[in-house]
């Protein structure tokens, strides 16, 4: 099994196109982070079913580059990267924080440069966190319908954890261990028919 | 283990809605320690203090309280509720609690909190933001002062200690140290994992709040090796006994609508509670320990059965109440209540074996 790569650069090998390309786009603008600390236990359960090359994307480190442009066109050549990063993965993973009622809008300003039809189809798993757990639906309310503008296939199940699952940012709640098993068993299956399809 | 029963202050400072009157600060810390001899007469087995940096509260070095309760009482075991030890200096925490364990021959708790009010923090220099850090390392350090000395301990937000003799030690074999759970899964579960006895917290609530909480702690310290049904949990609940259930209410409405108000802030404004509310929250079916002695032992009993509880303490005058009010509900809660429940828990013990 592949290691995952959480450096944020593009793994090199991904050029080979058999191992899976996990992106994660990471909503949260702190360095000690919840979402990254679920984040770290999907990687780590995602690994126990499948290889796989990560890389993952700050979109509160990418810069006046990304934060100043109005378009596509608009960017820099790291933000463009990282935006066909994005859009080249086999498996999105779309990580925030619940902020103000919903996705930070930096988040939602990634989002707004990527391409109308560049996700379609693509296998999207949701996960957030937030203070407490009234602020789960906004998986459902506002993610969701992010990604069904984008015809992008989201996972069934979205992952949310509330502060009081964390030890810092380490998640201890097994009840969020066992949601994360719950949405990456349709993950596999997703992944298998389309390997296998038919 | 036999069902132990207690009382615990947070020596609130504050305007009685009825009269206009403020007891003052002198006044408060000697109806404090007088709380605590009425409670050991009376056969209680805990009384606590909590640590509170403000001026509507005579807590804030609650060590020093106890250590005066100390010199005031025979058998009643004297506790923090808590220590705030994510701002704490463990090293000092475990001196001052040894010293009275000392002045009191083996009767000092701890129960170490991350704490619900922050003003701790700035006043000693520490960052919000190291939260769960500050408490992490800080009940490491207390837990090895506790099993060796000299120690030598490295960590984040103190100087190293080199071969450090830290005394005195315990009067006896050890004290005992709890930990404050409010109910998030993560304390619960690295509370259990470190095989701690656990000390819930419930301000408001269905009595079945914890009932999560208590199966992830014991699920996590049996996961970890310990006999989970062994370790000690209790319940710190607000409450008051008085003669009757009406009177029981009438007398705690107004002061604990008063402590909600000038504690439970959102939106920069307290939290009124009406008396509707209140009397919801009285019910059976909920945790506030308010009533006629029959009814707490009934409540009690009912927590036992919900938790497997071991401990219960009832945080008397929770925004102010009168000290006569206070010790005459201290004097029911240890003749009255105490000796039934403790009773019908041993029956149910020795059912259950």
């Amino acid at each position: 099994m592949t290691a995952p790569v959480l450096d944020g650069a593009a793994p090199a090998a991904s050029a080979a196109g058999t191992v899976l390309r996990v992106v994660v786009v990471n909503g949260s603008p702190n360095q000690q982070s919840k979402t990254m600390g679920l984040v770290d236990v999907i990687l780590s359960a995602l690994g126990e079913i499948v290889p796989f090359e990560a890389s993952r994307i700050d979109v509160y480190r990418l810069g006046p580059g990304f934060t100043g442009a109005t378009g596509r066109d608009d960017v820099t050549e790291e933000v463009e990267a990282a935006l066909q990063r994005a859009e080249q993965a086999d498996l999105l993973i779309a990580a925030t924080p619940v902020s103000h009622g919903s996705y930070p809008g930096m988040f939602k300003h990634f989002f707004d440069l990527v391409g109308q039809y560049a996700l379609t189809n693509k296998l999207v798993l949701l996960a957030a966190t937030g203070g407490g757990d009234r602020h789960a639906l906004m998986l459902e309310h506002a993610m969701r319908p992010l990604f069904g503008f984008f015809q992008a296939l989201t996972v069934p199940v979205a992952i949310f954890a509330s502060a009081g699952d964390f030890d810092g940012t380490v998640l201890l709640n097994p009840r969020v261990h066992g949601r994360t098993q719950m949405a990456l068993a349709d993950v596999a299956g997703l992944l298998k028919a389309r390997v296998h399809p038919g | 283990m036999a069902f132990e029963i207690g009382v615990m202050t947070f020596g609130e400072v504050t305007k009685d809605p009825a009269t206009g009157a403020r007891p003052s600060p002198r006044q408060r810390v000697r109806d404090t320690i007088e709380q605590a001899r009425a409670a050991d007469q009376v056969g209680l087995d805990v009384f606590g203090v909590g640590e509170h940096h403000r001026s509507d509260f005579v807590g804030s070095a609650p060590s020093i309280l106890l250590a005066a309760a100390a010199a005031v009482t025979e058998r009643i075991r004297l506790t923090s509720s808590v220590t705030v030890l994510s701002s704490e200096d463990p090293v000092r925490v475990w001196e001052q609690f040894a010293t009275i364990d000392l002045l009191s021959a083996g009767r000092a708790e701890i129960i170490a909190g991350r704490g619900s009010y922050t003003e701790s923090f700035p006043l000693f220099g520490y960052d919000l933001q190291d939260y769960a850090d500050l408490f992490r390392e800080k009940l490491d350090l207390l837990l090895k002062i506790r099993e060796q000395n000299p120690l030598t301990w490295n960590g984040r937000f103190r100087a190293p200690l080199v071969d450090a003799d830290i005394a005195p030690r315990a009067d006896g074999t050890t004290i005992p140290v709890w930990v404050g759970v409010g109910g998030s899964p993560a304390s619960a579960i690295s509370t259990g994992r470190l095989g701690l006895p656990m000390a819930l917290g419930l301000l408001l609530g269905p009595i079945t709040f914890h009932e999560q909480t208590v199966q992830l702690y014991r699920a996590a310290a049996a996961k970890a090796g310990y006999d989970a049904q062994a370790l000690p949990v209790s319940i710190n609940a607000h409450g008051f006994v008085g003669r009757s259930s009406q009177h029981a209410r009438d007398v705690m409405y107004p002061y604990f609508a008063q402590g909600m108000m000038e504690n439970n802030h959102q939106r920069g404004a307290g939290f009124a509670l009406s008396r509707p509310v209140f009397d919801a929250q009285s019910s059976p079916g909920s945790g506030l320990l308010v009533g006629s002695s029959q009814e707490i032992i009934d409540k009690l009993l009912a927590y036992h059965e919900l938790y497997g509880l071991t401990r219960a303490i009832i945080h008397i005058g929770f925004g102010g109440m009168p000290q006569q009010e206070h010790l005459e509900a201290i004097e029911r809660l240890g003749t009255d209540v105490a000796p039934v429940v403790r009773r019908e828990v041993a029956g149910r013990v020795v059912a259950a074996a």
